[in-house]
């Protein structure tokens, strides 16, 4: 396309400008460069292979006189060639200077031309030692037949050096200097991907010197991270750790990375983050030894602290977060019974007896005794958040934060609020956290109005209980859904939902009309959104805690079956 | 299996005759059938890897090369040498075929169409050439970005991985050889140690008496060309011809450095027997001069004290028995001169009397 050869012109003139810079390669600030580049020239490669296959050779030549320097240029640039897919790219592209029946010296010339430098990059290796040619020939082998074992050796030559230094931590003559290093990362840029490398990589990512300041170079740290996480090259646990620890900025994308593709994929569905997250590489912060190392909690807990506030509370990060709270936890309990850092170290904001509460696991305790740790988060939060006098740093953003990490026990009080219906008072506290969960900023009167308003809502529904057949009518009068024009605020709205749907998958008669009242409540795409995300949670919490109810199970399963399949 | 070794003679004949001008006369057609062959060879390799008889079987046959005493010159003329070859042999032919300036601009054209398809063929038969090649465009450059960057000669010459890659293909080829003919690896080495340059053969020698043992090779293992396989076997290979030509194992002492020496010595105490009595015999040759007070020879080609002594001295740094060794035979060298302990009389003497003082 007319627009698409514009384009690609401009960018010709760009890219010939830099090879004639970078000539060979040869200095730290060409080297440096290059390697900023290489991942778009590769593009450029692309797009030049996509144009020249079009033509034939003299169209070629027409078209991009000086094609041949570039692609000269091109293969005397050690780290262009040594970069992913660019070699095959170039080769590519010399194929479509070749043709196939010359007329005249001209094209023969440039046939011959083109010839030598295919066989330049592919089959004319030299190593720049004539003895070793002549060895290696006078045995009847090719460069081709022992370069790769030539390399092998030559990166356990270099793994061993670097090894070395490692060890002998007082030698103060250290086989390796620390320039030395330095060159040898940047050397690696390109070259990451490169299975043979696998070993350096990860001696480099391991390695200690003597100096108090990072030696490899932070181009390097990224090419790895960007391999990693795209996953062309296999690391193990402790490599990754020294990567993340050494390179925040990696560890900062690895875990955007992983937002990314859940807000993109996995949606409402919990059981399938937590395997996304177990199984993609960025289990790795959920892997005991990564999980617990509080620099690392420390910087996904921040990421997780930013995404909620600029989504303002999406619940895909809620639960990614939750997923993620839990297999520290895990993790924690994995360390035998004495972690390795106070609490405080993981939580700073937060009071320790209060994170020593939450952290508790429900399944620990018998279900009949869970009002007992609600009751006392809800008072130890409430302490908190309603002392303004005591000026608690980030105020309730920071409490409900951190009650999000342990989403499991707002949901378990509003089970428990719903469950104990009908029966005495609902206890103040269950209904004070419920409250400030859905909605911490609110003021004091403001959550006191919520808590009457839910009170108003068990009563009705306790009642529910009595009658012989509700309809799905009666139940939504009970609860003030009165459809359009609901003057309570979405939060208090919201809470009212969840309470229903408790009550469908709870009572006796929830059965009977629990595909009326959805349907009738499902008012928008978002509130049949935010079903479906209830009932998940709920059958995912149920699972993970071992709750027997076989009845509700069934019911909450088969309908986020049909809701689903609706969707 | 007729038609099968049929094949395997025909497609080596067309992998020798890549490599020279005949492929002038080589059109489309022709490159299309030799990748034919080189394909339907890959095929073989894959599917009869684990069948030993007919492993067996083309083995020898492509051995039958090594058999043949033609050797014109230094390198030998070599299409496929063993099984394992089989298996990348379109890889082979296609390095050869490239290379080859002689093929006429159409049948390279096609065979260019035939390797690089370009993109949009992934995992496919076709693609799987197109990447070994651009694996090795790809290695190539990652050498060459190594040696010109970060690394560095390993002053320990048995490490160092040059010379490790060359004894390495050396004890490979010893092998392959041996297997062909019991006289092979003698005769190979002899051919070799003619016309090659004597400097590095030696060290590549020394390099591959010191590798370590290796376990033996594993019939499905993909031979990575440059591992050590039966590393044991073939050193002994080596170290029997080292020590049965005077010629290279004098040269052998004489041009190596004193450390590398020593180590070889170390594990390997024919080698040490044959040192220690080369040093015993240069250092009778020298004669102590009143004037000067020192030890000198009378012909140039006659070792210098200070050789012999650093010799003497590496050796005394090595673990026991060479170490004892080495001090028994100055010892008894000594005696048998008259066991003088004054020094000027008796070179045995002085040698003693030089390394108590500087050890």
């Amino acid at each position: 396309m007319a627009q698409d050869s514009i384009g690609l012109s401009s960018d010709y003139q760009f890219w010939m400008q830099k090879l004639s810079v970078w000539k060979q390669a040869s200095t730290l600030e060409t080297q440096q460069d290059i390697c900023l580049y290489l991942p778009q020239f590769q593009e450029f490669l692309r797009q030049m292979y996509e144009a020249l296959k079009e033509m034939d050779s003299n169209t070629v030549i027409e078209r991009f006189p000086t094609i041949g320097q570039l692609l000269a240029k091109t293969c005397r640039n050690p780290f262009v060639l040594a970069y992913d897919e660019s070699q095959k790219i170039l080769i590519w592209c010399l194929c479509c200077l070749i043709n196939k029946d010359p007329q005249n010296s001209g094209e023969s010339q440039l046939n011959s031309w083109t010839r030598g430098l295919l066989s330049r990059i592919l089959a004319a290796f030299r190593s720049d030692i004539k003895e070793v040619d002549l060895f290696t020939q006078g045995l009847g082998y090719a460069p081709a037949d022992y370069y790769p074992g030539l390399l092998k050796n030559m990166v356990l030559s270099l793994v061993s050096e670097l090894r070395e230094n490692h060890l002998n931590g007082f030698n103060t003559q250290s086989r390796m200097a620390p320039e030395r290093v330095r060159s040898l990362s940047r050397v690696c840029v390109p070259l990451v991907t490169l299975p043979d490398f696998e070993p350096l990589v990860e001696a480099l990512l391991t390695y200690h010197g003597q100096e108090p300041q990072e030696m490899l170079w932070p181009e390097f740290f990224d090419a790895v991270n960007e391999a990693f996480l795209l996953r062309k090259i296999c690391l193990p646990v402790s490599a990754v750790l020294c990567l993340w620890l050494r390179h925040l900025p990696s560890l900062e994308k690895a875990v955007l990375h992983l937002f990314e593709k859940l807000v993109s994929s996995e949606r409402n569905c919990l059981r399938r983050i937590e395997c996304f997250m177990k199984d993609s590489l960025l289990s790795f912060p959920l892997q005991p030894e990564a999980a617990c190392h509080p620099a690392i909690f420390r910087v996904v807990d921040e990421m997780f602290r930013y995404a909620l506030l600029e989504t303002e509370g999406a619940p895909e990060v809620l639960a990614a977060m939750q997923v993620f709270t839990r297999c520290f936890v895990e993790a924690l309990e994995k360390e035998n019974q004495q972690p390795k850092f106070a609490l405080k170290t993981y939580f700073p904001y937060a009071s320790p007896s209060l994170v020593m509460v939450l952290l508790q696991r429900p399944k620990d305790i018998p279900q009949g005794l869970w009002h007992r740790p609600l009751k006392r988060i809800s008072e130890m939060l409430k302490e908190i958040v309603e002392d303004e006098t005591q000026g608690s740093s980030g105020g309730p953003f920071e409490s409900w934060f951190l009650l999000a990490h342990f989403g499991g026990w707002a949901d378990i009080a509003a089970e428990q609020l719903l469950t104990s219906v009908g029966d005495a008072e609902p206890p103040e506290a269950l209904l004070w956290l419920l409250a400030f969960s859905s909605s911490p900023g609110d003021g004091p009167q403001q959550r006191a109005q919520t808590m009457v308003e839910v009170k108003a809502v068990l009563s009705h529904l306790g009642r529910l209980l009595g009658s012989p057949t509700p309809s799905a009518r009666d139940l939504l009068a009970a609860a003030g859904e009165s459809g359009e024009g609901d003057p309570r605020p979405p939060a208090c709205q919201q809470l009212t939902r969840r309470l229903l749907l408790n009550f469908l998958l709870w009572a006796p008669g929830g059965r009977a009309m629990a595909r009326d009242v959805i349907t009738l409540m499902a008012r928008t795409d978002e509130i049949m959104h935010e079903i479906v995300g209830f009932l998940d949670q709920t059958l995912y919490r149920w699972d993970h805690l071992g709750v027997d109810a076989p009845g509700s199970r069934k019911l909450a399963r088969e309908l986020l079956a049909e809701l689903r399949g609706q969707a | 299996m007729d038609s099968l070794l049929q094949h395997l003679e025909r497609f080596s004949e067309v992998l020798a005759v890549s490599r020279t001008t005949h492929v002038s006369t080589w059109d489309a057609a022709t490159v299309r059938r030799a990748l034919q062959w080189a394909r339907y060879l890959r095929h073989v390799h894959r599917r009869f890897g684990r069948h030993a008889r007919i492993r067996k079987a083309l083995e020898r046959r492509l051995q039958n090369q090594w058999k043949q005493e033609g050797g014109s010159g230094p390198a030998p003329a070599l299409g496929l040498t063993n099984f394992q070859a089989l298996g990348h042999c379109d890889l082979l032919l296609s390095l050869r075929l490239l290379a080859n300036r002689a093929l006429g601009d159409a049948a390279f054209h096609y065979l260019l169409q035939e390797l690089f398809p370009g993109p949009g063929v992934p995992g496919a038969e076709e693609g799987m050439l197109q990447d070994s090649l651009a694996l090795l465009a790809r290695r190539r450059a990652a050498v060459h970005m190594l040696r010109s960057g970060a690394y560095r000669e390993n002053p320990v010459l048995q490490e160092d991985s040059l010379m490790k890659t060359q004894a390495e293909l050396l004890l490979e080829r010893l092998q392959e050889v041996g297997e062909a003919h019991a006289e092979g690896p003698g005769r190979f080495l002899s051919r070799l140690w003619e016309h090659l340059p004597h400097n590095n053969f030696l060290k590549v020698t020394a390099a591959a008496l010191l590798l370590p043992p290796s376990s033996p090779r594993h019939q499905e293992e993909e031979s990575e060309l440059g591992s050590p396989r039966r590393a044991g076997e073939q050193g002994r290979e080596l170290l029997h011809w080292l020590l049965g030509k005077s010629e290279v194992i004098a040269a052998f002492c004489r041009n190596l450095p004193a450390g590398l020496l020593t180590s070889v010595a170390g594990r390997h105490p024919e080698v040490s027997r044959v040192y220690l009595g080369l040093l015993t015999d240069w250092g009778r040759h020298l004669h102590y001069d009143l004037q000067k007070g020192i030890w000198i020879g009378t012909e140039s080609y006659d070792v210098p004290w200070e050789e012999l002594y650093g010799r003497f001295q590496s050796l005394c740094q090595a673990p026991p028995p060479l170490k004892d060794e080495v001090l028994t035979t100055l010892k008894s060298c000594k005696a048998q001169d008259g066991d003088f302990e004054v020094p000027g009389l008796s070179i045995w003497t002085d040698l003693l009397l030089a390394l108590e003082s500087g050890a």
